[in-house]
């Protein structure tokens, strides 16, 4: 059968190796997929939609101003890992987020770090991530991000890259366990060729975490405050309360009394809560403190909890090293910190805060990717290589004027592997988001969450804006 | 249970119920112009007083407009289209409360009515059965919970409500048509759209008249779409709920009147106690709302 992957690049492949042939650990799956009449392919995509619709798996995006709920877009081909090489990565992920959690808790207490780099003291200071009211809070084992998902990326020689660590209220995690089952239902036969490591006890890995945050022992009220319905992960927020058997409320159901303790309101009157599973952002969380007018938030809520009078998971503040910026450094807290050296390799960053990098960068710019500090979700994002002379000289002036809010990176070429697009199967470019959870132990998924571009040639991997994802597959 | 959730099951319940009773009502009803010769005009605004916006209703009197209004007016609060609307808004909250299948159930009543633009009768049958096929999900594969109870709450109270209005308005427009015939087949149709001509015969093979139709309607403990079926489920229900002396206490008082000798033959008699009982339900209603849905804080 005609390989449809002829097309020479300089991509990694995953699949398949430089002379176009599968990889021996993806003999099998490559068999099933490529090996498939264009009707059992349809055949497999239209069973793949009936599970997810009956399953119930939805995204809430905005269509003309309408707000709709997707069917979750699933590509059958399944990412494949080896376990030994995820080993690794799990290694470098348990390090790295040691030191993360070490460091936001230096910048709440003595910033010992920070005077000792006195640029990044000077950007953290004046970050709207860096939140002042968080100071000399001690969260439960000193764990402020509880639960992370940091985005990897393969290069074009296949080694794992961290490009992200989202430590504000990080998603996607019960598309993971989803995907998993939607593929057991649908690839039923090929998943038995391979011993794929199980990832199904998330959620009570998820409640031990939460449980483990908490400041009393004995029986706890643990529950996930969501922003509601209109958000986008609202899917997500309920399957998350439902597998643990744990409320989900809105602030609504909340209020504090007169002591400052945190009650729900049920239908036998009130219950004190213990622990918050937060997915409200940290300005949304308090109208007396942050965004006055939130409707998201509880009143006073960050003073109980400075009171230790409720456990906030992740902790508010701990944004703080989700940060392009902070990200240079984390290599360097690695080695402060745990005195180790990093394991897993991160994405060189120029920091034009720094009068080298910043020549560097004016220099260099048609070949760096440019980011601004404190935006998310690719926002004023600029790809020097696909950029016009206009738009690069333009770029050059706005961090002239303000060279501290702007990041570069190389662009990284990321990895590929076979993806089913109607009936025919082509390379698309993905990333992997592992979850991490900290409490009185580092749980690592097995795998995590694959996305995937769907538009050929694309990087843009968000479910917002045409990705899809994939179920991974860490095997021995 | 969150008490903004109970309150979210309480009304998706309700909603359901309404539209299945409000798509029956229009369908037999739409049966009955074909058998009593009528002025077309006013034979059909009457079902808008029974489900309670007739001021809004600003069109020409025609059959067509009548049943626009009632079936797809988005403005019109009491309209299928308006209750499906705010079931779906409330089941969105409930994803993870109801079992999977009645969720489903629940998604396929709302894309099958929402897939024709143009309603016709059978589309109400649809309706229907999707909305029996609900409640069977429920009744017949459910825990015996919290959910499960506001369930029947939130049914039971739009039942009995919806059964008082009906009959009221018959009573009130018999006047309409003196032949004590048309009287009759009035009466039968009413039973109809209570699904409950079959059971209503069972019991009385010969006679259909008011007094005869209105003892079942309202006191036949047995049929599960009489008034005072539906009062027996809300006592009952609470045996399972959180205590509350008041509500209990409102809920017994229901019946109270309906027993009284004669009252079924008189008119006014009869209509000054459903106007009791729509009191007594909406009493009810604000207490549980009091009770479980605005704890305190």
């Amino acid at each position: 059968m005609k390989n449809q992957n002829t097309q020479k690049n300089n991509f990694y492949d995953e699949y398949l190796n430089d002379k176009n042939k599968p990889r021996r650990l993806f003999l099998s799956a490559y068999n099933y997929f490529f090996k498939q009449s264009p009707s059992k392919k349809k055949l497999l995509a239209k069973v793949r939609d009936s599970v997810i619709k009956t399953m119930g798996v939805t995204f809430r995006v905005y269509d003309n101003n309408k707000l709709i709920d997707r069917e979750w877009p699933l590509d059958l081909i399944p990412r494949i890992l080896k376990e030994k090489e995820w080993i690794e990565v799990k290694r470098g992920l348990e390090q790295r987020i040691k030191a993360i959690n070490l460091f936001i808790h230096d910048v709440y207490h003595k910033q010992k770090f920070l005077n000792q780099n006195p640029i990044l003291k000077s950007l953290i200071l004046e970050s709207p991530n860096y939140l002042k009211e968080c100071s000399g809070v001690v969260p439960k084992n000193k764990i402020w991000a509880n639960i992370s998902g940091t985005d990897l990326i393969k290069d074009h020689r296949g080694k794992f890259y961290v490009l992200e660590d989202n430590l504000r209220v990080p998603s996607g995690v019960a598309y993971m366990l989803e995907n998993r089952n939607v593929m057991k239902k649908v690839v039923t036969d090929l998943f038995n060729k391979y011993k794929v490591s199980p990832i199904d006890d998330y959620t009570s890995q998820l409640y031990t975490c939460l449980s483990n945050a908490s400041y009393i022992n004995g029986n706890k009220n643990i529950i996930i405050l969501s922003p509601g319905i209109f958000n986008s992960a609202y899917f997500e927020h309920a399957y998350l309360a439902q597998q643990m058997g744990i409320d989900l409320v809105e602030a609504t159901d909340l209020f504090l009394s007169k002591d400052n303790f945190v009650y729900m309101k049920t239908i036998n009157g009130k219950k004190k809560v213990d622990v918050i599973y937060r997915r409200v952002n940290d300005n949304y969380l308090d109208p007396k403190v942050w965004i006055k007018d939130s409707s998201l938030g509880v009143s006073g809520i960050i003073k109980s909890w400075k009171e230790k009078k409720v456990a906030i998971v992740n902790a508010p503040g701990s944004g703080v090293a989700d940060d392009k910026a902070v990200y240079a450094f984390v290599p360097k807290m690695i080695e402060y910190y745990l005195g180790e050296k990093p394991k897993l390799k991160q994405v060189k960053t120029y920091l034009c805060a720094f009068e080298k990098d910043m020549k560097y960068v004016l220099e260099n710019i048609h070949k760096l990717v440019l980011k601004p500090v404190n935006e998310s979700g690719g926002y004023g994002i600029l790809i020097g290589p696909q950029a016009t002379k206009k738009e690069l000289k333009e770029y050059k002036l706005k961090i002239i004027s303000n060279p501290r809010n702007f990041v570069a990176q190389p662009l990284i070429k990321l990895s590929t592997t076979p993806t089913l697009i109607n009936t025919s199967i082509q390379p698309r470019h993905i990333d992997l988001r592992p979850f991490i959870l900290s409490g009185n132990k580092t749980f690592v998924t097995n795998g995590g969450l694959t996305r995937v571009a769907l538009k050929k040639g694309s990087t843009i991997v968000n479910s917002s804006q045409g990705g899809g994802s994939k179920d991974t597959w860490v095997v021995s | 249970m969150l008490s903004s959730i109970a309150e979210k099951i309480f009304w998706l319940s309700r909603y359901i119920e309404r539209i299945e009773n409000t798509s029956r009502l229009i369908n037999v009803n739409s049966d009955l112009l074909l058998d009593i010769p009528h002025d077309e005009s006013n034979d059909l605004k009457h079902l808008i007083k029974i489900t309670g916006h007739i001021k809004d209703f600003k069109k020409k009197n025609t059959k067509e407009n009548v049943f626009t209004f009632l079936i797809e007016d988005e403005n019109n609060p009491s309209s299928i289209k308006y209750s499906i609307e705010m079931a779906k808004m409330n089941s969105r909250y409930l994803l993870t409360m109801l079992p999977k299948s009645a969720w489903e159930q629940f998604n396929n009543l709302y894309s099958d009515f929402n897939n024709n633009d143009k309603k016709n009768s059978e589309d109400l049958y649809q309706i229907i059965r999707n909305s029996q096929r609900f409640f069977a999900i429920i009744s017949d594969g459910m825990q015996r919970n919290d959910v499960f109870n506001f369930i029947k709450l939130g049914r039971f109270i739009e039942r009995a409500d919806m059964l008082s209005r009906i009959i009221e308005d018959q009573i009130l427009r018999k006047e309409t048509h003196v032949n004590k015939y048309y009287q009759n087949l009035q009466w039968s149709s009413v039973l109809k759209s209570i699904n409950g001509y079959e059971s209503f015969k069972t019991l009385n093979k010969e006679n259909l008249n008011q007094e005869i139709v209105l003892n079942f309607m309202i006191m036949e403990s047995l049929f599960p779409r009489s008034i005072k079926y539906c009062v027996d489920k809300l006592d009952e229900v609470q045996k399972y709920l959180p205590k509350s002396v008041q509500i209990k206490k409102t809920t017994k008082k229901l019946l109270d009147g309906f027993s009284k000798q004669n009252i079924y033959k008189n008119d006014k008699k009869i209509l000054k106690q459903l106007d009791n009982f729509q009191l007594g339900l909406i009493m009810l209603d604000k207490e549980i709302s009091q009770r479980f849905f605005l704890t305190d804080s």
